[in-house]
């Protein structure tokens, strides 16, 4: 969506937010905005599901409203090491 | 991008073969088991006994897209330790995993622990030694051990599913080191599996399923058809995620009491789709509402399958009374071309 020019920005929880950077980054979207929550919320009620939103929200607008080029600035060092972390990891493919 | 060459230097071959494997393990080519070199030659001598192009792309493969030609899986074929006459099927595997329907991403990618789980038919079962009879799903036949290893390295080192990187799978499974088996086409009264698909007896095939598990069924002997039937039945309570379908792996005692018994396989996959049901009151309500949208529950009872074309029916392994049941469905069926 954000390659067709729609602001787009990944919600995830934290177990999950490299995963979700090398995905997007497979789709060509290595920048992508994650706003991340502490895993799992299967087991929340509505009331702790809207307190996890409103601490996502911060993150969630200034994706949706930022320049892409802040975004990238912001963003870059962080994906960097989640798509390529540091030390050793035992892959043949590029990760 | 070409297969990297590597140089290792040895002074001894059991040193060779030892730096071979450390190297391969600590590049992330293996699934941690020892794998064979792949050299050079080792490669030409595949890619040549597939009969195809070197460079000929058999499918793109999810997450990472990765480009899955004749030369690749050559490579990945020799270090899981093939013999050059396995690559056809290989190549028949990987185009059936490729397949649009068959959704590999999600199998790459999810917390399930589900895998492929490899069928073969016809004629090319005996030329290779692939097991269909005693012993099939377990250690022992090169044929079934190293077609499933070469497939699962393939959707490593091709696809990307490397565990924790691009695979979130949760436990993964053992399933995932190989998941091969011939039907025992000598032993089934009925039509086998690539017949039914509409291929010719004596083509030989290899049918793709996504797999969720293993689960060896025991006893039900001597009491006739229909207490088989419902002892097998007993054994496949609804699941998460059972849209898939459910095989039914009969062993040669019950295929042989089925078929004595008057049943035809479609017989068998109704009564299977009638008594693979439980009631609503052993659930979590959650489950049960889930159930009832896909279709699979009728507001007392929760059922294994919407409807009895989604059992499948094979015959498999030796005498005794034994079934197999695997949660497993949406299957990719290529014919096998042998060079």
């Amino acid at each position: 969506m954000e390659k067709r020019g729609v602001p787009t920005v990944m919600i995830a929880t934290d177990m999950f937010k490299q995963f979700g950077r090398r995905m997007a980054s497979t789709q060509g979207c290595p920048f992508a905005v994650i706003a991340e929550t502490p895993n799992p919320i299967r087991q929340l009620d509505p009331e702790a599901l809207k307190a996890r939103v409103e601490a996502m929200l911060p993150t969630i607008i200034d994706g949706l409203t930022l320049p892409p080029s802040e975004i990238v600035r912001r963003i870059k060092g962080v994906a960097s090491e989640q798509i390529r972390p540091a030390g050793i990891v035992r892959s043949s493919v590029p990760i | 991008m070409p297969p990297a060459h590597v140089v290792l230097e040895a002074d001894s071959v059991e040193q060779l073969l030892s730096r071979a494997y450390e190297h391969a393990y600590e590049n992330g080519w293996t699934d941690g088991l020892p794998i064979i070199p792949a050299t050079a030659a080792g490669v030409q001598e595949f890619v040549a006994a597939s009969g195809r192009a070197r460079e000929e792309i058999i499918g793109i493969l999810p997450p990472r897209k990765g480009e899955a030609t004749v030369e690749v899986i050559a490579v990945n074929a020799i270090m899981a330790g093939c013999r050059p006459e396995y690559m056809p099927v290989i190549l028949a595997a990987i185009e059936g995993l490729s397949d649009p329907n068959f959704s590999l991403e999600l199998m790459q990618v999810t917390t399930n622990p589900m895998c492929p789980l490899l069928v073969i038919n016809g004629p090319v079962r005996k030329r290779l030694d692939i097991n269909s009879g005693i012993g099939c799903l377990g250690p022992g036949w090169r044929a079934n051990a190293t077609i499933g290893r070469a497939v699962r390295l393939i959707l490593n080192n091709v696809g990307g599913a490397l565990p924790g990187v691009y695979s979130k799978s949760s436990f993964s499974s053992p399933l995932r080191y190989s998941y091969v088996c011939g039907e025992n086409e000598e032993d089934n009264p009925w039509t086998p599996l690539h017949v039914e698909r509409g291929f010719k007896y004596e083509e030989s095939t290899v049918t793709v399923f996504r797999a969720a598990n293993y689960h060896n069924i025991s006893g039900g002997e001597g009491q006739g058809a229909d207490e088989i039937i419902r002892h097998i039945a007993s054994q496949m309570p609804p699941m998460f995620g059972a849209g898939d379908g459910a095989m039914l792996m009969l062993g040669v005692n019950h295929a042989r009491s089925l078929y004595e018994g008057g049943l035809t396989k479609r017989d068998i996959q109704e009564r299977l789709w009638k008594f693979a049901r439980l009631p609503v009151s052993y659930f979590a309500e959650s489950f049960v509402e889930m159930e009832r949208h896909a279709g699979r529950c009728d507001g007392k009872t929760v059922w294994r399958c919407s409807s009895p074309d989604e059992f499948h029916v094979l015959v498999c392994g030796g005498p005794g009374p034994q079934d197999v049941y695997i949660g497993a469905g949406m299957p990719q069926t290529r014919t096998i071309r042998e060079a």
